[in-house]
């Protein structure tokens, strides 16, 4: 097992090195200049050669990108152009709001999907079937910024009961220690904000699970569908097994499989659905910080970002894979 | 984020110009001679319109929307609206402009000035008993500190992407700077020196960039450390910003909040906050902003989409803010070197083609007012240039005067795309309405659009576009920042090629105004250079805009401006 990890990790690292280079030949094909950008209307010529130089931006690409992966394998993922902050460090800021939301989002379509996936395998062509296939079709279908302005018009505009956006009232002043709201909520003692943050984490994450609960639940379904007509369910029920042992034991241990792989292909669904649910709600994560670092044309903040969120993506999958072995003894890693 | 600021660093030009064609010893100007009989008003816009309205309640938290994060707490390093929306709440300039208006100039830190007959030596008397939020005296030497600080930037921190707007106030840093010296005369009594006069200089001192911070916070979180990165002042470390304003600094949590509270020992005592707290909360997208407004998350939008006003009006809950008089200008650029736009009379005739009521009327929910000059209508010296009105026979008798066959009528118009400006809310919405206007008098425009920063902005600046839009949003009131630095200025001798507009005539006016050392001086040239501009019409201006805020009805007191400084020690909550 631990032999196959490390392949796995090690296999990971011309992904990356893959990736850093495509990021970095797209990134720099984008039309417009940062230095430009950063000035602002009326930068005169030599403003904007003095800033290029100060950037590094007026070295060949291939320096650029030289300089950039000696400084990635040193660890320095690079400076903001806006603000010359450390991406490493503003990154660390941002991902705890991304990973609550993106958690969130997961246990809406986790928790939901698969009891409604497995409902309306019980009795195919019913009309809770064609209700769900129907829900979870309008899952997929309608855009996330559609259906998060949306939430926000019904629930916090007209209802006035969710708020509409943000992560957490901020005239609460809760210190910030994690950037874990419901955390950190809980270590100032202050389960008022707690409730307050877990409030604000329902619309956004309704939005941003809404595809993968679409297809979970279609996965679950035609998983349990498959397995239910298996010899040994029969046999199972045959032996007089009750139902709900037939259900546990026979069935869902053995469509879990599909289910499991599709949750964690989600995950990377998620980190990307992330960036628009982030700058809707105005969710302070990840997500939102690229679509403002692509505006501001902040190269390394999109680089490094991407190339993180590709590394997490890789981890996962890994845990994934992993989590076969324990769903399906059959399955073994050497 | 939106930048305001400019390519400003022209006012250098202006001054080494302004120093070899020499100026007289004059009185000193009226606008800036000594101001101590008006209250110090700077920072207590108490005598507001809306403010009158109940009587003001003390206590509260207000969170309020700006359409980005702030970029730094470090005010000599702010160049951009939303960082500087937040600075003004905690740091105080010399002098400020009056609530509700963008180029008129009232005390703040300094209760009155003098200049000196030459325009050289600006002496300010200060306020007394001053004190900045950490307890640190104001007082003469912090004031100076604060300008030496700035003069001796170097490496990093003297790059336009820190103390930009010093070295376009002050045309460079050290012996290239245009400050000769700053002298604490006596602990209340500072003269700042120039090497050569600058007749906007006072107007420029207004900005957020020229704030006096406290000598002691500087120093304390190593403000000056050549990599303002790791200087805790510029990156919201707690113990930031530190200035005497109505509001403290209390915590930044990037791109999430912004906290300030109140400084109940403020020193203007008819200035003290009415709120215990404000919080900013940046939200880029502007329906999340209306939706967070309208759900209660937020109180009050800095930033609203004209074309949400209407809902925001048709709300009882909400309130619509108007900001009176604007401080930015929208044109339409034509640009000499192309054909016909090198004919006079064609220029006039488009002045007279574009319907400029439609236009605010359907684009900017009436917030916006024709211009009557190529500069805000409130800012210093703007003359009423009694600009063409709408009149299609009028276009239509110029055509023909100036005998262009209407075969060569046509020509590329272009506009920008993945962009709105506070002057320009929807440029292909404006760019078709304009269009239609010049095709019903003959023109034949082709459409052409390229995005706003991907290339637009710097191939209009170079002159390759025929007929354009374009804007600019002041970094203050005054004719320099507009005639001069933004649209006409010369460079190396030539016009700037974006408009290729040769009148050196205009040139040289523009430079003595600048250099006036008085304001009977600068009145007559800034008033004689909008003359020469209006007789040749190198540009058609459209509209002055007023940007749009929006609050829940129980938020009082808001004074709006043009220019977007507004402090919130007036507002109050009336729940």
């Amino acid at each position: 097992m631990i032999k196959y990890i490390v392949r796995r990790l090690l296999g990971a690292i011309p992904v990356l090195f893959g990736l850093s280079i495509i990021l970095f030949a797209f990134i720099h094909l984008l039309p417009g200049d940062p230095a430009a950008t950063i000035l602002g209307q009326h930068a005169r010529p030599e403003l904007v050669d003095a800033m290029r130089h100060r950037l590094g931006l007026d070295l060949p690409l291939w320096q650029q990108y030289l300089n950039y992966v000696g400084d990635l394998l040193h660890g320095d993922l690079g400076r903001s152009f806006v603000n010359n902050r450390s991406v490493v460090d503003d990154f660390f800021v941002r991902f705890p709001g991304t990973v609550e939301l993106t958690l969130a989002a997961l246990a809406f379509a986790v928790g939901l999907g698969i009891p409604m996936g497995r409902w309306a395998a019980r009795k195919p062509q019913s009309f809770s079937d064609g209700f769900i296939t129907v829900v979870s079709l309008v899952g997929v279908s309608i855009p996330i910024f559609v259906l998060g302005l949306s939430l926000q018009y019904v629930f916090a505009v007209q209802l006035h009961i969710l708020p509409a956006s943000g992560r957490i009232d901020p005239r609460l002043q809760v210190p910030y220690t994690t950037n874990f709201l419901l955390i950190d909520t809980l270590l100032a003692g202050r389960p008022d904000a707690f409730v307050d943050s877990l409030r604000h984490l329902v619309l956004p994450a309704i939005a941003l699970g809404s595809i993968p609960l679409a297809i979970i639940t279609r996965i679950t379904r035609a998983s349990v569908l498959d397995v239910t007509h298996e010899d040994y369910v029969r046999t199972a029920r045959a032996k007089g097994l009750t139902e709900k042992r037939v259900d546990g034991r026979h069935i869902m241990r053995n469509a879990w499989l599909p289910v499991v792989t599709v949750i964690g292909l989600q995950v990377g669904g998620l980190l990307a659905g992330a960036v628009i649910t982030e700058t809707v709600f105005a969710w302070n994560g990840v997500g939102k910080w690229v679509v403002e670092a692509i505006e501001a044309h902040d190269y390394f903040v999109i680089q490094s970002s991407i190339l993180i969120f590709a590394l997490i993506f890789l981890l996962v999958n890994l845990v994934v894979d992993i989590g076969y072995a324990f769903l399906n003894p059959r399955i073994r890693y050497s | 984020m939106t930048r305001i600021r400019s390519g400003a660093g022209l006012a250098i030009a202006a001054i080494l110009f302004a120093a070899c064609s020499g100026s007289t010893a004059t009185p000193a100007p009226a606008s800036q001679a000594p101001a101590s009989a008006a209250a110090p008003s700077g920072a207590a816009p108490s005598t507001a319109p809306s403010a009158a309205a109940g009587t003001p309640k003390d206590g509260g938290s207000l969170v309020v929307a700006i359409p980005g994060d702030i970029s730094s707490t470090d005010s000599a390093f702010i160049q951009d609206s939303n960082s500087s929306t937040v600075s003004n709440q905690v740091i105080e300039g010399l002098v400020a402009t009056k609530p509700g208006t963008t180029g008129e100039i009232v005390p703040a830190l300094a209760k009155s000035w003098t200049v000196s007959p030459d325009g050289l030596t600006y002496t300010f008397t200060l306020q007394d008993g001053v004190k900045f939020h950490d307890g640190t005296d104001f007082n003469a030497d912090a004031v100076c500190y604060n300008y030496n600080r700035w003069n001796n930037f170097t490496g990093a921190l003297a790059s336009p992407d820190y103390s930009y707007y010093y070295a376009a106030v002050f045309g460079g840093y050290g012996k290239d700077s245009n400050l000769a010296s700053c002298t604490a005369t006596s602990p209340t009594e500072v003269a700042i020196v120039l090497k050569h006069p600058y007749s906007s200089f006072l107007l420029s001192q207004t900005i957020t960039s020229f704030g006096i911070n406290s000598p002691t916070a500087l120093k304390a979180l190593d403000a000056d450390n050549p990599d303002p990165t790791k200087s805790g002042y510029n990156t919201g470390a707690k113990g930031a910003m530190v200035g005497t304003g109505p509001f403290m600094f209390k915590e930044y949590t990037a791109n999430d909040h912004i906290t300030v509270v109140k400084n109940p020992n403020y020193w203007n005592k008819a200035g003290v906050a009415h709120l215990d707290t404000v919080i900013f909360k940046p939200i880029s997208d502007q329906t999340a902003t209306l939706n967070a407004l309208q759900s209660g998350d937020i109180q009050l939008a800095m930033n609203l989409n004209p074309t949400d006003l209407s809902t925001v009006q048709a709300d009882t809950k909400l309130q619509a803010i108007d900001r009176g008089e604007s401080c930015n200008l929208f044109h339409l650029g034509m640009n000499e070197t192309h054909k016909p736009f090198d004919n006079e009379k064609i220029r006039e005739a488009v002045a007279y083609a574009i319907n400029k009521q439609a236009l605010i009327d359907t684009f900017y929910g009436g917030q916006a007012k024709a211009a009557i000059t190529w500069m805000p209508a409130g800012g210093l010296y703007a003359k009423d240039e009694a600009l063409p009105e709408y009149n299609v026979d009028k276009a239509k008798a110029l055509i023909a005067e100036s005998g262009v066959p209407a075969d060569q009528l046509t020509f590329d118009f272009w506009y920008p795309s993945n962009v709105s400006r506070p002057y320009m809310p929807d440029p292909k919405g404006i760019f078709q309405a304009i269009s239609s206007d010049l095709e019903a008098v003959g023109f034949t425009p082709n459409p052409q659009t390229k995005p706003w920063k991907e290339g637009y902005l710097k191939e209009e600046a170079t002159g390759k576009y025929p007929m354009w839009l374009i804007g600019w949003t002041c970094d203050w009131a005054g004719p320099d920042n507009f005639l001069d630095t933004a649209f006409f200025n010369y460079q190396g001798g030539k016009p700037s090629p974006e408009f290729a507009y040769t009148n050196d005539a205009l040139n040289k006016t523009m430079k003595d105004a600048e250099a006036a050392t008085d304001d009977a001086t600068a009145k007559t040239l800034w008033e004689k250079a909008q003359d020469m501009i209006r007789a040749d019409m190198p540009t058609v201006p459209i509209v002055n805009s007023t940007p749009p805020a929006a609050a829940a009805a129980f938020v009082k007191g808001f004074v709006g401006s043009g220019n977007l400084t507004e402090i919130l020690n007036s507002v109050w909550l009336d729940q």
